[in-house]
């Protein structure tokens, strides 16, 4: 087969809108884990919940289809930060109910707790919305672009950009506000960070907080970017932005992001040249790859092993 | 307090034989060799009624139970015996799965009441119950599976360990071969495609009728551009699709179900320009669900359903009226054929007790009756089966989506 | 009662104690089948039987090791597939069914170094996601080389085991009592191996990884181990149940059943065998009996909820509960429990250190 780069440009461009999505969930695992080193595994689900809840406002708001001049912005604001915060509220809740009595247990007890919480979360949204997937307005219109003969849509744009742009106002939170910097502190020492003045249940909450936000953000987009949605996206979903959380460095912002880009980079070029049957396998085994030879991820630092 | 580990054990294991044993009360009347002459009979039935297949496999269910009840009220074999059902769900976590299919069939070969059995609906499923039936002695009618390894050639005869001279898996609908074979007539010479990119879900059903219409296709001098498998639970497709429009297909096929990404594929379809292509489909994606999950870009898919069109046949008026007054729901594409199925089984029945003297009859005997089924008149028309179980009255209808509805624009009848 | 009596004679002298309790399991056990007078009952047995085997292979690299493996249902794929491969009419080739046994468990021991290897390096909570990576890849890789897999179709009309001239058929009798068989090896194999010095390596590693290593414990190949043994188990199962079942196929082998395993080992106690057994049993009991007998009773209320639908939903809030108010499990190991609830009588315990400084300082 002859390589045809208008075609590699297309599928950049597919790629590039999927792995935004996976950015934008890979987010909140390396928050959650860069702080108390749990691998979240309800965090997929949360991000269904997003849809679920971003479908629930937009059902609520009378919205069906596309929406257009100023409303639109107000159906947008309102269902995305409605989204994020219903979402930012369950994984507050999921946190104090069910991971922090685990805070001090051996390892594995908090991780079997995240995948039953993640089982609970997908048939709770099983009975809610029912096994077939739901149709999802299609909210933003969505003219299409085009560079020389690659087409672009409004959308894929939408889901690259704001996937970097939450990466850059997470980073600049993180790094420049006093909450970012009692964040990392917990992150580095609990105890220190307590004897500092540090409240470590607020810190570890807020984290939860922001980081399911951005999930319920991702259920959104991610909504309108298929115009579909149901109970079990998650899983593969959140296995898929794990990978990416740890191809980039867990407990690192921008390297959630770069993995995210990547993970759906792999998958699109798998599709394409080898064929769509193998894109699982050749992501799963990516990330094998990755954490043999570089445990640490692209762009994160080697981690001590914590006694 | 903390019971001893023997204890435990113990009292799990009561618990469940107990729960075995009230479990089959109701049947475990002693399995005879000169059965009683009176009694329970009973029609296993297992389809998958919950869950994503539920809303194909409950109509289904509900036709073979419209069959039972009426034969009750009508005087079943002199009223001497009472029919019942025994209803199974081979759905695991909203979806059809074997194992779960294996199990029900086992159960109802252990229960002594159940002389014959409806089911399965997936083509997988029957793979992994044949061999079970083929050992007891059995008897099952699938309403819907059209997998031909089902019935023909070496696949048929490898399902059939136990007794391989002797078939207990029979089918009213129309299998792959005859479905994919008519599928690619249709897309060549009604809807005159050249080239067709082909893709199903790797499964049982979806991969074998992908792969009967990709050879007829060839066959009839078309060009099959590619043939791709998609995986479970995949929800983006758009990479796959860019892939396909890149070669400029006139059609694409899609062996699979709605559930398995029939109605995601011919929706996101719409996003990298495929949206006016036209999209085929087996019976796979004949349920309404398609349409809700395709949205807007459902128009101008093709689908058949093996079966014809139970509510535009005079014969079915009957059916779909009872259907109607009993469920307070329209038919589903199955619901006559099962409804089809059980009443051949109860006219087995009949004809078996009258051969016992008015006995219990064996499954032997009713086996016997339904394999010579001639000629049946049903509401899908006159059923009989072949040697190897098939239908020998083939029959498709060709649906086409048109506003948001599907309409049935063709009936095919095919040679057996 | 010859097969009890043989365990029991070779458990070692400190748990003569146990003797006589598991003698007397074993002797329940051979009569169970007979209790419940349908053919159903004994093919739940027989299927129950073949996940306590799972479950007790999945203890020695979770309960005993401590290294959480997600993708334990990939191992179980391995064991199936080796054995259809190797007795059916797919390649013509149809190796005794004893002989399989031993080869299908040590193709899954071999897999099992292979996958674990290259995770050894790796932290607890980064090799559940490697492993359950794998249990991703295998399934799917045997569905897609549908030439030798059969793909979708799966490997069917396997071979059945066969003692001289009796040939075990269709009923679930004798795979009943050739499940127990395995069982009453499988756990010999894991007690003596819980005892033995290897054992103490696995517990050590799994109490303090760092710690075992300075020791001088070669924790390379004591997880190595670890994988091997518990692969090789799910080998047996695979066996056992495929031979059954006549049939294997890529979706026997999800994400959901690695789940389910681990369930068993939650509910009933990591590290101890028997709570592991019982374990399995309830949750085996609960899928086969107890969520369609309780469907049956709702829709007799009228109540039109289908619990058999709601399964992973109790099996996640089993997961939840057992790890918030009882982790040892139902029948804790005396160690584990000891571990576990250390800080509930140690009032200088991190926990309640933590609430006195955040209600001080905060």
């Amino acid at each position: 087969m002859h390589f045809d780069p208008t075609l590699f440009a297309q599928q950049l461009i597919n790629g590039l809108s999927l792995g935004g999505i996976y950015a934008l969930i890979a987010l909140g695992y390396t928050m959650v884990y860069g702080i108390i080193e749990l691998i979240n595994f309800a965090h997929g689900d949360v991000y269904t919940l997003g849809t679920f809840f971003s479908l629930a406002i937009l059902t609520l708001l009378g919205v069906t289809g596309v929406v257009t001049g100023p409303m639109l912005i107000v159906v947008v604001a309102v269902t995305i930060l409605g989204a994020m915060i219903l979402c930012g509220l369950t994984g507050v809740i999921i946190e104090r109910l069910a991971y922090r009595r685990l805070r001090n247990a051996p390892k594995l007890a908090p991780l079997i707790t995240a995948i039953g919480m993640s089982f609970i979360l997908e048939n709770l949204m099983l009975y809610w919305k029912g096994p077939s997937p739901i149709p999802f307005p299609a909210v933003i219109p969505n003219p299409e672009f085009t560079l020389g003969a690659v087409t672009i849509q409004a959308k894929q744009v939408m889901v690259i950009l704001l996937a970097i742009v939450l990466m850059v106002v997470l980073q600049a939170f993180v790094y420049n506000t006093k909450l970012g910097k009692a964040m990392r502190a917990t992150a580095q020492d609990k105890d220190a960070a307590q004897l500092m003045g540090i409240n470590i249940n607020t810190t570890i909450a807020l984290t939860f907080l922001i980081g399911s936000a951005l999930a319920g953000a991702a259920g959104f987009v991610s909504g309108v970017y298929y115009g579909s949605t149901w109970f079990f996206n998650g899983f593969g979903a959140g296995l898929k932005a794990f990978t990416a959380a740890v191809l980039g460095g867990i407990g690192n912002l921008a390297g959630a992001m770069l993995g995210g880009f990547l993970i759906g980079l792999i998958e699109a070029m798998t599709t394409q040249f080898i064929g769509d049957q193998w894109s699982n396998v050749v992501v799963f085994s990516v990330l094998v790859i990755v954490l043999i030879f570089r445990p640490s991820g692209l762009l994160g630092e080697a981690l001590p092993n914590k006694v | 307090m903390r019971l001893s580990v023997p204890q435990a054990i113990l009292a799990v294991a009561l618990a469940a034989s107990l729960s075995a044993c009230t479990s089959s009360s109701s049947s475990s009347s002693s399995a005879a060799s000169s059965g009683p002459s009176g009694g329970t009979i009973k029609i296993g039935v297992d389809l998958p009624v919950s869950g994503a297949d539920a809303s194909i496999g409950m109509p289904t269910q509900n036709g073979a139970v419209l069959a039972v009840e009426e034969a009750n009220r009508n005087g079943f074999a002199g009223g001497k015996f009472k029919l019942d059902t025994s209803l199974l769900d081979d759905a695991v976590q909203g979806k059809h799965d074997p194992a779960a299919g294996a199990q029900n069939v086992k159960t109802f070969i252990s229960d002594s009441a159940v002389l014959a059995m409806v089911g399965p609906f997936n083509s997988n499923v029957a793979k992994s119950e044949i061999p079970l039936t083929n050992d007891a002695g059995l008897a099952q009618i699938s309403p819907s599976n059209t997998n031909d390894g089902l019935t023909i050639g070496d696949d048929a005869k490898k399902l059939r360990t136990a007794h391989p001279d002797v078939n207990t898996y029979f089918r009213v609908c129309t299998r792959d071969a005859k479905q994919g074979a008519a599928l690619a007539q249709v897309a060549a010479d009604r809807l005159k495609l050249k080239k067709v990119f082909v893709i199903d879900d790797n499964e049982t059903y979806g991969k074998g009728l992908a792969d009967v219409f990709d050879t007829s296709f060839r066959q009839l001098g078309g060009t099959v551009l590619g043939h791709e498998h998609i995986t479970a639970n995949q929800v983006d497709f758009k990479a796959l699709l860019t892939k396909i429009k890149a070669q400029g297909p006139d059609a694409v096929f899609f062996g699979g179900n709605t559930s398995t990404g029939g109605g995601l594929i011919r929706r996101q379809m719409a996003d990298v320009g495929l949206g006016k292509t036209p999209f085929l489909g087996g019976d796979g994606i004949s349920d309404d669900e398609f349409e809700k999950q395709a949205g807007d870009s459902a128009n101008g898919s093709y689908m058949t359903v093996a079966s014809p069109d139970a509510t535009k046949l005079p014969s079915a008026k009957a059916f779909v009226d009872a259907y109607k007054a009993r469920f307070k729901t329209d038919v589903g594409p199955y619901s006559a054929n099962a409804y089809t199925a059980a009443k051949i089984e109860i006219a087995a029945f009949e004809k078996a007790i009258a051969d016992a003297g008015g006995k219990m009859p064996t499954r032997g005997d009713v086996l016997k009756y339904i394999a010579a089924t001639k000629e049946y008149d049903s509401p899908i028309g006159k059923v009989g089966f072949d040697a190897n179980g098939d239908t020998t009255s083939p029959v498709l209808s060709l649906l086409n989506v048109q506003g948001g509805k599907k309409v049935v624009i063709d009936v095919i009848q095919l040679k057996s | 009662m010859t097969l009890a009596a043989r365990i029991t004679s070779s458990l070692p002298a400190p748990l003569r104690t146990q003797r006589g309790k598991t003698a007397l399991a074993f002797a329940v056990a051979l009569v169970l089948p007979f209790l419940g007078h349908n053919g159903g009952f004994t093919n739940f047995l027989a299927d129950a039987g073949a996940f306590v085997l799972l479950a007790l292979g999945l203890n020695i690299v979770v309960g005993f090791a401590g290294l959480l493996d997600l993708g334990y249902a990939a191992f179980f794929a391995i064991g199936s597939y080796s054995f259809a491969m190797l007795a059916s009419p797919q390649f013509g080739i149809h190796l005794p069914f004893w002989l399989l046994l031993f080869i299908a468990s040590g193709i899954a021991a071999v897999f099992g170094i292979l996958l674990g290897a290259p995770t050894l390096r790796l932290r607890g909570d980064y090799l559940a996601i490697v492993t359950l990576g794998f249990g991703e890849i295998v399934p799917q890789t045997f569905l897609n080389l549908s030439q030798w897999t059969g793909g979708p179709n799966g490997i069917g009309s396997l071979d059945q085991p066969a003692i001289g001239p009796y040939k075990f058929g269709f009923d679930a009798l004798p795979y009943y009592f050739m499940v127990l068989g395995l069982i009453a090896l499988a756990v010999w194999v894991a007690n003596n191996l819980r005892t033995s010095r290897l054992g103490r390596a696995w517990m050590a590693i799994r109490e303090d990884e760092l710690a075992a290593a300075h020791m001088g414990i070669n924790t390379t190949t004591t997880k190595l181990a670890a994988f091997a043994m518990g692969a090789s188990f799910s080998g047996l199962a695979g066996c056992a149940l495929a031979s059954k079942l006549q049939l294997v196929s890529p979706d026997q082998f999800g994400f959901n059943v690695s789940v389910f395993i681990l369930a068993m080992l939650v509910l009933g106690g990591m590290g101890n065998i028997p709570g592991v057994i019982v374990g399995s049993l309830i949750l085996s009991a609960l899928e086969r009996f107890v969520l369609p007998q309780g469907t049956n009773f709702l829709h007799s209320l009228h109540l039109n909820l289908d619990l058999t639908n709601s399964r992973f939903l109790i099996y996640g809030v089993i997961l939840v509960m057992m790890m918030l108010f009882r982790p040892e499990g139902l029948i804790p190991s005396s160690q584990r429990k000891a571990e576990l609830h250390a800080a509930d009588d140690d009032p200088t315990a991190a926990a309640h250190e933590q609430t006195l400084y955040t209600e001080g300082v905060a």
